[in-house]
């Protein structure tokens, strides 16, 4: 029984309120190109694969448009749902992230494909990766949190305490407020690095981060923290052979060509022959089994070699529209609630894109980061247009300007 | 859950200005770094890869993504001048292993041999292609070592592993089947290429060259590398798309480059006397224990094309590293059991050898061509007019130039001879003085329009150019004040080397009427659809002297082999112009003896330089061969040639004239008169001795038919019954012709003398065709080979 305008609180009003229709647009418009993309990338992997795609060149098309629809029906939904209601649910969002990142470990599977634990099967809807879920949840937190942290009573130690000195400098320079966040972080990625996924984990970081940065934590901590990751990474860099390795890869793919340089350089292939132009939709020839898994992670070089640059810039405009208007959506949001969780949202998703084409373009080492929107897989599809129904809740309650 | 219990849980906020400020200044800030910076880099490297560098990964990504197969041509056919192929390609097969396919079909055995068992079904019908099996299977057919094959097969990230090159069609069939039987057909491959073939063996070998397989089927020797670039054709190419496993794309995509077939060539030379002269050559030096082989040209000297061109030593076109020749192999066999040479030793000692018998040593050798050089400084006199038929010279056994003696050939000299004898004596003193009639400069012009002087531009390989090197005086010394005994050795043609094909080719244009012409093997090219490419016509380069010169020399030459050193060549029936050579080589006991000769010599139309480089002398400084023979051109080149233009004279139809002792058919004179008889022996050159009184003859012997030399005597019967014991033929070797044949005639035989043409002192019978003491029919003509073995007329110069 619908309740009528009238019986509704300002808030469920607001909430009722329209959707940013430019991002929802755009949000469209790049599932259904990713959609595209991936029945062009998968055809030829599909059509070769006797054991889980049965032959079928469609195989992996039917799948991800089944998902494209079911996760758009998912953004609807949660695009109805009074984003405030977030605040409470994220503590829990965390400590089932948690429980699952932990669960992953003993429970999931991926070690013998990818050498990494990080998928957990659920039956019927398929198999999902728990840092996706990791990664709103704690986007989420930290927005919840952070959000109120005017608001949030004076941590004193009573003046008699032998360290209260101490405490209230530390109070003072901002430390304090940021050991519950740091504490998060550190179990979250503690847990993703043991499965290992060092992708998924720096995009935590960065979500995390992001949202940290945007509600004002003190700008040294930023530069600290910035400073202890170059530290670590030249530490992890100049002392295990592993990263030197990755490094000395990016820099000459060639060194190895049938091996760990392969799909860097099939991928340089595939972008360098589209040229302007591009050799036409569906018309790749670096998806016959050169490119591994072109459907997955590399498929940008598949929109590359088929759309050529010019394609592959309209692509990357798109999701720069995205962006900006998921940030403009962030600026204009009712609360500083809503505003901190569009920027976390929005921000993973733009370092998402930036990595997973970097990636692919090799301007950085590689890391299996898959591409928004584009890469194959079905849960993950859904988990991003969840994200992106929240961001479209927050902008149905940005307030309407001022008639004048 | 009332809105309103919800609504007083709210917490008012504070309006904080200047923590908004913060965050929306750092959301702008990411704004702009998220939505505009980050995408900078990622356009300028898209702009990178796909604009400026789109061609190198186009490149390299259509590399991998194609298969670019060649399509190999058919290397074209050389034919002799009657279209008897002489080299011809043919389709051989490769057989290919790909062990990375090999190991595929490894793993997918295994996995049928699995889920057979695990469904209960039977197991694949055939062996398990281990690699063991495909080795033994493969050396079984193909012949080759087990071990060796595993190596190969070992090698697993290869595809392309020949085991076996240019199978025949028996073996690549066997191939097939085991491929076909064991299901390997996707890591057995049985490619097609071609084999280059020489039909007739080592005919003409250094003339044809050979292909070789070692750098990537390029002609390596003779026509076959001079005319590559024909022969070879264009190889094609089929260009596919592959997928990233290596096996056809999804979609076809396929180029075709058409293979261009080589031309054919077809050469001047003609198989069958190219037989004659290789046949003559080896005969020869079997016989007077030839050291460094030979070489026999033949050519028409009126259009310069080359009928012939044998070298010896040979070899095997179908074999070439294979020594075939028995002087190189037996030196090799020595070194191979020399106990003190090495490997190394022995290895460069085959190297040498097999060098040795693929250079064409007619045409990349010079020599000092001796006497043989006369004709054309006959030419040169008799076109200036210094001198005439009529002059007389006058030879002491020395002449002295400069200061220098230099002796003639025979030691006590010639005495007074006319021209045509000085040339038939190859008197040097003779010739020294006409050389100084016609004076260096004149010489020099001579030197050069027979083109004695630089390259004759034939189309073989490897032409020594005798203007470079000091191989010939150049003209400002010739004709310098230090010239003069260069002047004297020239005018006998020595001290100064050219090849033998510019001698043949300036010896031509003294006798064809004085036309210089182009030396030429190849006349015609054609495509493999038999349009012809090309066609050499004969090409006059100078007249170097006029018809009439041309015409006294020819008279003058005849000489030579009538009467002078030269008569060891001659035919009887054919009339034979030549000049005989033995050269100085600067080594002791090395003496290249030749003999250039032509017919018939009123109107040549074959022109032959048959050459033996040294004869080996039965002990140092001797000039007799163990066999006995003197070492001299007039001795053993000559005696060859006179064989080799009979055959070839035969071959080409030429009609034997017959002087008085040639040789004629008895005719049937049973059942005339005596008077008709006669008469009918006379018109046939023939004599008649009578037996018995009656009017009509009975009988006659030898039967009609027979052929016996021109003067003979017929014996007729009249009434008489004609005797039918058979007679011994008596030994008349060493003797002399005039003994000979009265010690034939008196045991009612008839003698057929061939070889030498003055019957002389000191010409003696070598061989008879029929052995003493057989039994024969009276009347039976017996042929008797005649030389002049004095060796009183040969020596320096000769």
């Amino acid at each position: 029984m619908p309740k009528l305008k009238r019986d509704l609180t300002m808030e469920e009003q607001l909430a009722r309120g329209p959707m940013d229709l430019p991002f929802l647009m755009l949000v469209v418009l790049l599932t259904g190109i990713g959609v595209i993309m991936v029945f062009s990338a998968s055809y030829a992997t599909a059509y070769y694969d006797s054991s889980v795609a049965q032959n079928n060149p469609t195989y992996y098309f039917v799948r991800q448009g089944l998902f494209a629809v079911a996760g758009l029906a998912v953004l609807y939904v949660t695009s109805k749902i009074n984003y405030q209601t977030f605040r409470w649910m994220s503590v829990f969002l965390l400590v089932i992230s948690v429980v699952l990142l932990v669960l992953v470990l003993p429970f999931g599977y991926g070690r013998s494909t990818v050498g990494a634990q990080r998928w957990i099967r659920i039956p019927v809807a398929g198999s999902f990766q728990p840092s996706e879920i990791a990664k709103l949840g704690v986007i989420m937190y930290f927005a919840a949190r952070l959000s109120k942290r005017n608001t949030e009573k004076e941590r004193r130690l009573s003046p008699r305490h032998p360290l209260s000195g101490v405490f209230a400098l530390l109070d003072k320079i901002g430390l304090l407020e940021l050991v519950p966040y740091i504490l998060i972080l550190v179990v979250v990625a503690a847990l993703m690095l043991a499965e290992p996924h060092m992708s998924g984990t720096i995009l935590i970081l960065a979500g995390g981060a992001a949202v940290l940065f945007a509600a004002g934590v003190k700008l040294y901590w930023f530069i600290a923290g910035g400073g202890l990751a170059v530290v670590g990474l030249w530490f992890i860099i100049t002392n295990t052979s592993y990263m030197a390795s990755r490094i000395e890869l990016w820099q000459d793919p060639w060194s190895d060509p049938l091996g760990k340089g392969y799909q860097t350089i099939q991928s340089l292939y595939a972008i360098g022959s589209g040229g302007l132009l591009g050799l036409g939709l569906g018309k790749s020839r670096q998806k016959f089994l050169y490119i591994p898994e072109p459907e997955n992670d590399y498929i940008f070089a598949i929109v590359c070699e088929e759309l050529g640059l010019v394609g592959a810039c309209i692509v990357l405009f798109l999701f720069a529209l995205l962006i900006l208007r998921g940030f403009w959506i962030a600026v204009h949001a009712r609360d500083r609630f809503g505003a901190l969780l569009v920027v976390g949202i929005t921000t993973l998703t733009a370092v998402q894109v930036f990595l997973n084409i970097a990636v692919v373009t090799n301007l950085i080492p590689v890391t299996g980061i898959s591409l928004p929107f584009f890469s194959y897989g079905g849960t993950a599809l859904m988990i991003q247009l969840l994200e992106m129904g929240i961001v479209l809740s927050v902008s149905r309650q940005i307030p309407a300007p001022k008639q004048g | 859950m009332a809105p309103r219990r919800r609504k007083s849980r709210m917490v008012p906020q504070q309006p904080d200005r200047r923590a908004n400020r913060t965050i929306l200044l750092r959301t702008l800030f990411l704004m702009l770094v998220c939505g505009v910076c980050a995408f900078v880099p990622l356009f300028v490297k898209l702009y990178q890869i796909q604009i400026v560098e789109h061609e190198k990964y186009e490149q390299l990504a259509i590399d991998q993504q194609t298969r670019d197969s060649t399509v190999s041509a058919s290397r074209g056919t050389i034919y002799d001048s009657k279209g008897t192929p002489l080299a011809m390609s043919y389709t051989v097969y490769n057989i290919q292993l790909s062990p990375r396919d090999i190991v595929k079909l490894q793993d997918a055995y295994q996995e049928a041999v699995e889920t057979a068992r695990e469904k209960g079904k039977e197991a694949p019908d055939y062996p398990e292609p281990t690699n063991q099996f495909i080795a033994e299977g493969l050396s079984e057919i193909l012949d080759l070592d087990v071990a060796d094959i595993i190596k190969r097969l070992e090698k697993v990230n290869s595809a392309y592993e020949i085991v076996k090159w240019r199978v025949e069609e028996e073996e690549s069939d066997a191939v097939r089947e085991f491929i076909t039987q064991n299901h390997l057909s996707g890591g057995i491959f049985v490619m097609p290429t071609t084999k280059r073939y020489y039909p007739k063996g080592s005919l003409a070998a250094q003339v044809i060259g050979w292909v070789n397989y070692n750098s990537d089927g390029k002609g390596a020797y003779g026509m076959e590398a001079v005319y590559e670039e024909q022969l070879a054709g264009q190889t094609g190419r089929v260009v596919t798309a592959k997928n990233g496993k290596g096996t056809e794309m999804l979609y076809r995509f396929e180029e075709y480059y058409d293979a261009t077939n080589g031309n054919d060539l077809k050469l001047t030379i003609d198989a069958t006397i190219q037989s004659y002269c290789e046949r003559i050559l080896a005969k020869g030096v079997e016989t007077f224990e030839v050291r460094d082989g030979g070489f026999a040209i033949a050519m028409d000297p009126n259009t310069g094309a080359i009928l012939a061109w044998a070298n010896s030593p040979t070899y095997d076109l179908n074999s070439p590293w294979t020594v075939t020749d028995p002087v190189l192999a037996e030196y090799l066999e020595k070194v191979e059991n020399d106990p003190g040479s090495s490997d190394q030793a022995y290895l460069e000692a085959l190297g040498q050898v097999q060098n040795q018998q693929w250079r064409n040593k007619a045409i990349v050798d010079t020599y000092e061509p001796g006497s043989t050089f006369k004709a054309m400084v006959l030419a040169a006199a008799l076109e200036e007019g210094v001198v005439t038929e009529s002059d007389h010279f006058y030879c002491s056994g020395v002449a002295t130039v400069a200061d220098r003696k230099i002796r003639c050939s025979k030691r006590e000299g010639h005495g007074d001879q006319d021209l045509a004898t000085a040339v038939g004596n190859s008197c040097n003193p003779a010739f020294i003085a006409i050389g100084q009639r016609l004076g260096a400069e004149k010489f020099y012009d001579y030197l050069e329009n027979f083109g004695m002087i630089g390259k004759t531009g034939i189309d073989m390989q490897g032409e020594a150019d005798n203007s470079k090197g000091g191989l010939v005086w150049d003209r400002d010394f010739f004709t310098g004040v230090y010239g003069e005994t260069s002047l004297a050795t020239a005018s006998f043609g020595q001290r100064f080397k050219v090849t033998p094909i510019q001698l043949i080719t300036a010896a031509s244009a003294v006798v064809n009427g004085g036309h210089l012409m182009q030396p030429y093997v190849v006349s015609d090219v054609t495509d493999s659809d038999g349009n012809i490419i090309s066609h050499t016509d004969p090409t006059e380069v100078r007249q170097v002297v006029s018809a009439q010169t041309s015409e006294r020399c020819r008279t003058i030459l005849e000489k030579v082999v009538d009467g002078g050193t030269g008569k060891n060549a001659r035919v009887e029936g054919y009339r034979i112009g030549g000049k005989t050579g033995s050269s100085e080589t600067g080594e002791d006991d090395h003496t290249i003896v030749s003999f250039l000769g032509f017919a018939p010599a009123d109107d040549p139309q074959v022109i032959i330089l048959l050459a033996y480089d040294n004869p080996k002398p039965v002990s140092a400084g001797s000039n007799y061969t163990a066999g006995g023979w003197y070492i001299s051109g007039g001795n053993m080149a000559a005696i060859m040639a006179g064989e080799l233009l009979e055959d070839i004279l035969d071959y080409l139809g030429v009609e034997k004239t017959y002087s008085a002792q040639a040789d004629t058919l008895v005719p049937n004179l049973t059942g005339l008169n005596l008077a008709d008889a006669t008469s009918r022996l006379k018109n046939a050159n023939l004599t008649v001795r009578t037996v018995g009184g009656g009017d009509t003859v009975t009988g006659q012997i030898p039967a009609s038919g027979a052929s016996i030399p021109g003067g003979s005597q017929v014996v007729v019967y009249l009434g008489e019954s004609v005797p039918t014991d058979p007679v011994e033929v008596p030994n008349v070797t060493g003797k002399t012709a005039e003994a000979a044949r009265q010690a034939l005639e008196n045991a009612g035989l008839y003698m057929k003398a061939t070889g030498a043409t003055d019957y002389g002192s000191s010409t003696v019978a070598l061989s008879q065709s029929i052995e003493a003491g057989t039994l024969v029919d009276r009347g039976t003509a017996v042929e008797v080979q005649f030389i002049d073995n004095s060796g009183g007329g040969a020596g320096w110069g000769f």
